[in-house]
């Protein structure tokens, strides 16, 4: 777990946001959720398809180690290789040996978040190999020097004439703003890019265990580009992308563009089995798979939140999420955002780091009614505030003492009468110099943080005085009727 | 103990267990989709390519040559690379491109060179007429190159490749080492979400029916 990172602070991220971030995140967010809504209807199995990923998914987490196992005999027996890391500098460290071995100087890269997770372009940067990112999106906020706000729409918060701007000033290429124009630009240079490449980089949108083959969905092309082109190709994916065989993808197929851009099929769909064969089938030579644990492994050990490595990366939780479409990705701080960063992340990287993001939700559960494969989110959002409040076997507590000592003192105090009465004559006494009628109105620091904008309730401890003088009179009309009705009844 | 075993055996203890445990039979699948009669799959099938910018039509063996002067004209060809096999031989494909003056580069040219290439003819090896879709195995004599680098992507097919679904595609391609699934030309709306067609693969698709 890493110790030498800052706590995210999602509140103080979130006043950072600027306007055309939101009207960027809320026009994409609105026209993914009307094209899958379109293709959702046209199918009639739709529901069924999200019973049989979801169960698919529990029964590959429940047997994890089995079919990576499988995977792993599968990939190795075409003549590739497969490496196992337990964290990212493990992973960087990896790459960087793949890298020296054919001398790379240039690595073209697909989208991969399990790339963004260990900063594989820093790592690579910092040995001076350049990592050139070819989706568009995420090429044009590698040229920016900014983070993605979309898990699939990386570059949505700029408009085309930031994008002209910011070509001509970083690529030297005078061009108006018309997006079909800047696409061209980005084509010309990132096919030298393709051709040139030591090294092709991608993720994996699944891992087929019975036969050791990746598959990858996406839209441009370069996603094939970066696994045909170069003569190595990397594949780093997350040991929860396993699914068990081909007859089990048939669903997660169906279920993925249509959830994340309302297609219902991408553009491309590439199903990679090791190095081709024979080199003019213009494939790579070699092929290397990555499996990155980098937190999964713990966070499988919770049966109450291992639901969570069920994802298959759609982002139709983002889409739906009332806090996301209010402040965008970067609010969450680190490579996963929306409802699913909410509960991946503090289990990545540890609730010490994360704790801010279970927080930052309604708990209105649309996320969990839009997810393909039925991630129960609401309920794993509560267990990881159980778990930041309280700690549990996986980790402890990370609020602050303060915090924690109040929670106790107020338990003790509901647990015992005696306690309770007590405090509220002491709170009675302090409270007397502050009070106005039924108000605190200005209260000494660290009070003060409240009364600043409103005044606090006072403490009413003669409440029970009152309550047990009503019961006494009640008690005593009782008794009275009581007789009155024995009376009666003997006449 | 290797990273490997570090994560097994964090699984393992992560799931309550200290050895693999047998795995019990998949849950049940989706029942697959009924196709509909020969022609009804063709008009599905360009009816989502036209949705989607492509363009298919049908057809006549003996127009193929007539069709291929149109396009070599209409989208100014100058180079084209070509998939090997039997049926485009047949239907006088690669002589038809060189009697109109087309440099047909070899498939195996460096990639550069390839690159070079205008158009890239293919047949499909499945055809999935719910989506649009159009499938291609790989080997030494239908590169992956030929439908992904040149601009414009021309795949002849025949209706013989049509699939109900996809279990049907999965089924036959699972022990291959490549298959890509092509559905429409290259796109992206990752400016300002408006739809670009063709990014960084072909920017226009043809797809021809040739019935026997």
């Amino acid at each position: 777990m890493k110790t030498n990172i800052a706590p995210i602070d999602f509140r103080a991220n979130s006043q950072h946001v600027p306007p055309e971030m939101v009207s960027g995140v809320q026009a994409a967010t609105t026209r993914f959720l009307g094209s899958r809504a379109r293709v959702v209807a046209e199918l009639a199995t739709w529901e069924e398809l999200r019973q049989a990923g979801s169960e698919i998914r529990r029964h590959t987490l429940d047997h994890l180690d089995h079919y990576l196992v499988m995977l792993e005999s599968k990939v190795r027996a075409l003549g590739g290789q497969v490496h196992w890391a337990r964290d990212a500098a493990e992973a960087n460290e990896i790459f960087l040996q793949i890298a020296r071995e054919h001398k790379v100087k240039t690595i073209v890269k697909s989208k991969s978040m399990a790339s963004e997770e260990i900063h594989l372009n820093r790592a690579m940067e910092e040995e001076g190999i350049r990592a050139v990112e070819t989706d568009l999106g995420e090429y044009i906020i590698q040229v920016a020097g900014t983070g993605p706000s979309h898990i699939i729409a990386p570059a949505l918060h700029l408009t085309k004439e930031g994008i002209a701007d910011l070509f001509r000033e970083k690529l030297g290429v005078d061009t108006p703003p018309d997006p079909t124009r800047l696409t061209q630009i980005a084509h010309d240079r990132l096919r030298e890019e393709f051709l040139a490449a030591e090294m092709g980089v991608s993720g994996a949108n699944f891992l087929v265990a019975e036969t050791g083959t990746v598959v990858l969905v996406t839209n441009e092309g370069n996603g094939r580009m970066c696994t045909t082109q170069p003569p190595v190709h990397v594949v780093i994916a997350g040991i929860d992308k396993v699914v068990p065989d081909w007859e089990s993808l048939t669903v997660f197929v169906k279920l993925l563009a249509r959830s994340a851009t309302g297609q219902k099929i991408s553009t491309y769909t590439s199903f990679i089995t090791g190095a081709s064969a024979n080199a003019s089938e213009n494939g790579p030579r070699e092929f290397h798979l990555v499996l990155l644990d980098n937190g999964r492994t713990r966070t499988l050990r919770d049966p109450e939140t291992h639901e969570t490595l069920k994802c298959i990366r759609c982002g139709a939780c983002l889409n739906i999420c009332p806090v996301y479409n209010h402040v965008g990705g970067h609010a969450y701080g680190t490579t996963y955002s929306g409802p699913i960063g909410a509960i991946l992340s503090p289990q990545l990287l540890g609730t010490r780091i994360a704790a801010d993001l279970p927080f930052a939700s309604t708990l209105c559960g649309a996320c969990a009614d839009i997810c393909p494969v039925k991630i129960p989110i609401p309920e794993i959002l509560l267990h990881l505030r159980h778990r930041i409040a309280e700690g549990d076997e996986i980790e402890e507590s990370v609020t602050s003492g303060f915090v924690r000592g109040a929670m106790t003192i107020s338990t003790w105090a509901m647990r015992m009468p005696w306690l309770w009465w007590l405090g509220s004559r002491v709170l009675g006494i302090i409270q007397a110099p502050f009070r106005r009628d039924e108000w605190l109105p200005n209260l000494p620091p660290p009070l003060s943080r409240w009364t600043i904008s409103r005044p606090f309730p006072a403490f009413k401890p003669e409440f029970r005085d009152w309550w047990a003088k009503r019961d006494r009179t009640k008690r005593k009309e009782l008794q009275t009727n009581k007789k009155d009705d024995g009376a009666k009844s003997l006449e | 103990m290797s990273s490997r075993d570090t994560i097994i055996g964090d699984i393992q203890k992560s799931l309550g267990r200290n050895d693999a445990s047998p795995v019990l039979p998949n849950p049940p699948i989706v029942p697959p989709r009924i196709p509909g009669s020969r022609e009804q799959e063709i008009a599905k099938l360009f009816e989502e390519i036209s949705a989607l910018k492509g363009n298919g039509r049908r057809i006549a063996p003996n127009q193929v040559g007539e069709a291929l002067t149109g396009l070599v004209h209409a989208q100014s060809i100058r180079k084209a690379v070509l998939w090997n096999t039997e049926r485009l031989a047949q239907l006088g494909v690669p002589n038809k491109l060189r009697e109109l003056g087309i440099e047909v580069i070899p498939r195996d040219s460096d990639k550069p060179v390839l690159a070079e290439a205008d158009l890239g003819v293919t047949e499909a090896d499945f055809l999935l007429a719910e989506t649009g879709t159009i499938g291609l195995l790989s080997s030494p004599d239908k590169p992956r190159s030929v439908s992904l680098l040149p601009r414009i992507h021309l795949a002849i097919v025949h209706p013989n490749a049509f699939r109900a679904d996809l279990h049907q595609v999965f089924a036959e391609a699972n022990s291959k080492d490549y298959l890509i699934l092509i559905t429409g030309p290259s796109r992206t709306s990752d400016i300002e979400l408006v739809v670009t067609i063709g990014v960084h693969g072909p920017q226009v698709l043809y797809v021809w029916m040739v019935e026997d």
